[in-house]
């Protein structure tokens, strides 16, 4: 047997809130009586400056190797007293705290007695744990500097300037040809109808112009490896068939046969939100970045066909054009990764009553800001898409894919935020622009949560905006128009409303990005957008050390907000990589290689690949960095071969058994 | 003397073990005879400290998880589902009832319904009278 221990016991008054409940004294006289307990004391305050220096004493003093500190819940001090215990010397992971205030005074302080009973109890059940436990040693790892940017919106724009800046090389990686995001697309913004592009443009140029932002666009992580403080991305660059000569001259664009009146090949524009097409050499919206042209090799004559047009590659007077180019990979290796990658807007065409996808006069909000582009494929003007004309009367729907019924497949369940207010903005410059159409905004419930909403929205209203409550039944044909049936919940009267055009405020969703975030073992909420790890204290941390969410990768959020978040996990990404290396938790799995006959149950159940098994050594083997500490593994291990630290079986019921009733006699 | 139940309680740290603080910081009350034993899952809830409470003369034993689907390890409340009801015939071939075991979940922010299920499942082995092993224990 080894030498005995020497434990001591602090008892926390926490100024009348546990000492006015329990009989502190008969507690400490009982602590006092146990095995191995050199010392009961106690104080006002456990966690005040004196408490805090009475505990290094006695850890000096009397070379305590185990202490148990009677007070709050674990949560609020346990940090700070393992912290003072190590600095007195003693190994932190030998002080475990008894919850007698929040376990004890407070749900049991209408019964003093029984209350100081449960106390005694709670106190051994710590002493009883403490005796079992075995000193941890804590590893750092040392964080590589650098970051990457996932998505470069303006959520990703912001937060890599604000890194860059700092002095941290920013690797910015967008999968898409350009920078900018869905804001590019918006026109204007609310609640000011600032220019959407005047405010996003600089910062995409100061992003790509940044010394500390290296940018890779057209890029994808396809795979991540995580080892401590180091996470290596694997990015691959697809081929753009146009290397950096482009003088941006667009004569290949000109020329491109696809998407021509007479080619048997049309492509919708992505960037126009399939209201315009584009050609197969293309750059997706003029004040692109970079000024990179890009051929879509999907729809490219040269690649359908067998090489046959070259009609882009003559016409280049820069020799620009290399259709041999490949896909190229990259190892990015940073110490920090901020996931960006914004959202999606929801596809109603499963939303049969409503006729998007069967009726060309049923658009998106989204396909509405592009129309009020002067730039964009209508130059401005809400009109038709069957001929044209300019509408007369626009029905616009909200809530279309949010705020569906709870287990509903074809729609979302959470409410996306910012449609309320993209359909007050749109609706009002429509009023604006084109003062004799009609616009409706069929509601459900109007949500002007922001700063200026509210004023917005009423402002919308003296702009003649009207506002019906109540959702669509269908949205028919009747002859050049469309007829939107809804009942008006206020006045209890049905509306059939004629519309030239219907506007579904289409839900903000996910984007695709399952690849990525299962490369980074990242979870998602149930809403389908990256898990936080804590939705209110923690929004922009993720389970993962080192790894930050921002924006609507988040869940759905407008710019301002998307702006803020972006802030906030930059500095936590720098608070991050800024400390140059980061502790490892060693209240993790443990292996006894004599009882593990490498029969690969812990591997199995582990959902964090924290364990695998050692095919050579036939042992499982704990990957430290990965193991979260669950102790599923030591459930199912049939030898009692692998446990979690601090979690043993026999430090786990030394604390039961402590408090059993045949322990505790009264 | 009435009878009061003793009852031990394994909880997981995030919710459960959080519940419980949540109940206690606003003065909710519980019977004192709940005994918590912080785990950092239920997923580590072994069948075997259920067998060993009742050893130890617990009258009950309560195990507080998340709720299915928000589990901090993902999926722990479920192995732990699986652990207990392995667990359960067991306890009626011993004539201790199964109904003296009971898992259910709270989140960090449900300290009412951590104090109610308390209260409730005391209630409950209250009726059932002190477990038969009790006075073996003694």
């Amino acid at each position: 047997m080894t030498a005995p221990r020497k434990v001591g016991v602090f008892l926390c008054h926490c100024g009348g809130n546990i000492s006015d409940v329990v009989d502190v004294r008969a507690v400490r006289e009982f602590a006092e009586r146990q095995e191995e307990v050199v010392l009961a004391t106690d104080t006002r305050f456990m966690c005040s400056n004196e408490g805090v220096c009475r505990l290094q004493d006695e850890i000096r003093k009397r070379s305590l190797d185990g202490v148990v500190v009677a007070c709050c819940t674990p949560k609020m001090y346990e940090d700070l007293f393992r912290g003072k215990a190590a600095e007195a010397g003693m190994n932190p992971y030998l002080l475990e705290i008894a919850n007698v205030r929040e376990q004890c005074a407070y749900p049991h302080r209408h019964e003093p007695e029984k209350a100081t009973e449960k106390a005694k109890g709670l106190v051994l059940a710590q002493v009883e744990k403490v005796r079992k436990l075995r000193p941890l040693e804590t590893k750092t790892a040392a964080v590589a500097p650098g970051v990457a940017v996932i998505g470069a919106g303006i959520t990703g724009i912001h937060a890599s300037l604000l890194l860059a800046e700092l002095g941290h090389k920013v690797t910015l990686i967008e999968k898409s040809p350009t920078i900018g995001g869905n804001m590019a697309r918006l026109v204007k913004t609310f609640p000011t109808d600032d220019c959407a592009m005047c405010t996003l443009s600089p910062k995409m140029n100061e992003a790509y112009n940044h010394e500390n932002i290296e940018l890779l666009t057209y890029a994808e992580v396809t795979s991540a490896k995580r080892t401590p403080g180091r996470f290596t991305l694997t990015v691959t660059e697809k081929p753009r068939f146009v290397t950096d000569a482009c003088v941006g001259c667009n004569k290949c664009t000109e020329k491109c046969p696809v998407s021509t009146a007479k080619a048997p090949t049309q492509v919708p524009s992505e960037w126009e939100m399939g209201l315009a097409k584009r050609k197969a050499v293309y750059l997706p919206f003029p004040s692109a970045l970079p000024q990179l042209w890009t051929i879509d090799a999907d729809h490219c004559f040269y690649f359908q066909r067998g090489g046959k047009c070259r009609i882009c590659a003559m016409v280049c007077p820069a020799k620009a054009i290399d259709f041999t180019m490949a896909a190229k990979e990259r190892q990015v290796e940073v110490g920090a990764v901020i996931v960006a990658t914004g959202f999606q807007e929801y596809d109603p065409a499963p939303l049969k009553h409503l006729g998007f996808g069967r009726h060309p006069n049923v658009v998106t909000q989204m396909q509405v800001a592009r129309m009020l582009d002067s730039m964009g494929p209508t130059h401005g003007a809400v009109a038709r898409r069957s001929d044209g004309k300019p509408a007369t009367s626009v029905v616009m729907v909200q809530c279309v894919g949010s705020r569906g019924t709870p287990g509903d497949p074809l729609t979302h369940e959470y409410c996306s935020r910012v449609c309320c207010m993209v359909a007050v903005k749109h609706a009002s410059l429509i009023r604006k622009a084109q003062p004799d159409t009609e616009v409706y905004i069929l509601y459900n419930d109007l949500r002007a949560y922001g700063k200026g909403f509210e004023e917005y929205y009423t402002r919308s209203m003296t702009l003649g905006v009207k506002f019906v409550r109540g959702l669509p039944g269908s949205v028919r044909r009747e002859g050049e128009r469309l007829l939107v049936d809804v009942e008006d919940m206020l006045t209890g009267r049905r509306l059939e409303i004629p519309a030239d055009l219907v506007v579904l405020s289409a839900a903000m969703e996910p984007p695709p990005v399952d690849g990525l975030l299962a490369a980074l073992h990242l979870d998602k909420s149930p809403d389908g957008f990256v898990k936080e790890y804590h939705a209110k204290i923690n929004p922009t941390e993720t389970a993962i050390k080192g790894v930050y969410v921002a924006g609507c990768a988040q869940g759905p959020k407008d710019i301002t907000d998307s702006i803020s978040q972006a802030g906030a996990a930059a500095m936590s990404a720098a608070v991050f990589l800024g400390k140059g290396e980061m502790t490892l938790n060693p209240i993790v799995a443990e292996v006894d290689p004599a009882l593990c006959r490498a029969c690969d149950r812990c591997a199995e159940v582990c959902e964090f690949e924290g364990v695998r098994v050692d095919p050579e050594r036939l042992l499982a083997v704990v990957d430290e960095t990965a193991c979260e500490g669950c102790g599923k593994c030591a459930v199912v291990c049939p030898t009692g071969a692998i446990t979690v630290r601090q979690f043993r079986k026999e430090q786990v019921l030394a604390s039961l058994d402590a408090m059993a009733p045949m322990a505790v006699m009264p | 003397m009435s009878f009061e139940p003793a009852v031990a309680a394994f909880c997981c740290n995030w919710c459960g073990y959080s519940a419980a603080d949540q109940a206690g910081a606003a003065k909710l009350e519980y019977p004192a005879g709940v005994r918590i034993v912080r785990l950092q899952c239920t997923g580590m809830v072994d069948p075997y400290f259920v067998l060993r409470a009742f050893e130890r003369g617990y009258d009950g034993v309560l195990v507080v998880g998340c709720h299915f689907g928000s589990c901090h390890y993902k999926s722990g409340n479920h192995q732990a589902r699986e652990q207990l009801d392995r667990v359960a015939p067991m306890l009626q071939a011993l004539g201790i009832g199964q109904q003296r075991l009971l898992m259910t979940a709270a989140s960090a922010a449900e300290g009412p319904v951590f104090a109610a299920k308390a209260t409730e499942f005391v209630e409950l082995v209250k009726r059932l009278g002190p477990s038969p092993l009790r006075e073996v224990a003694r």
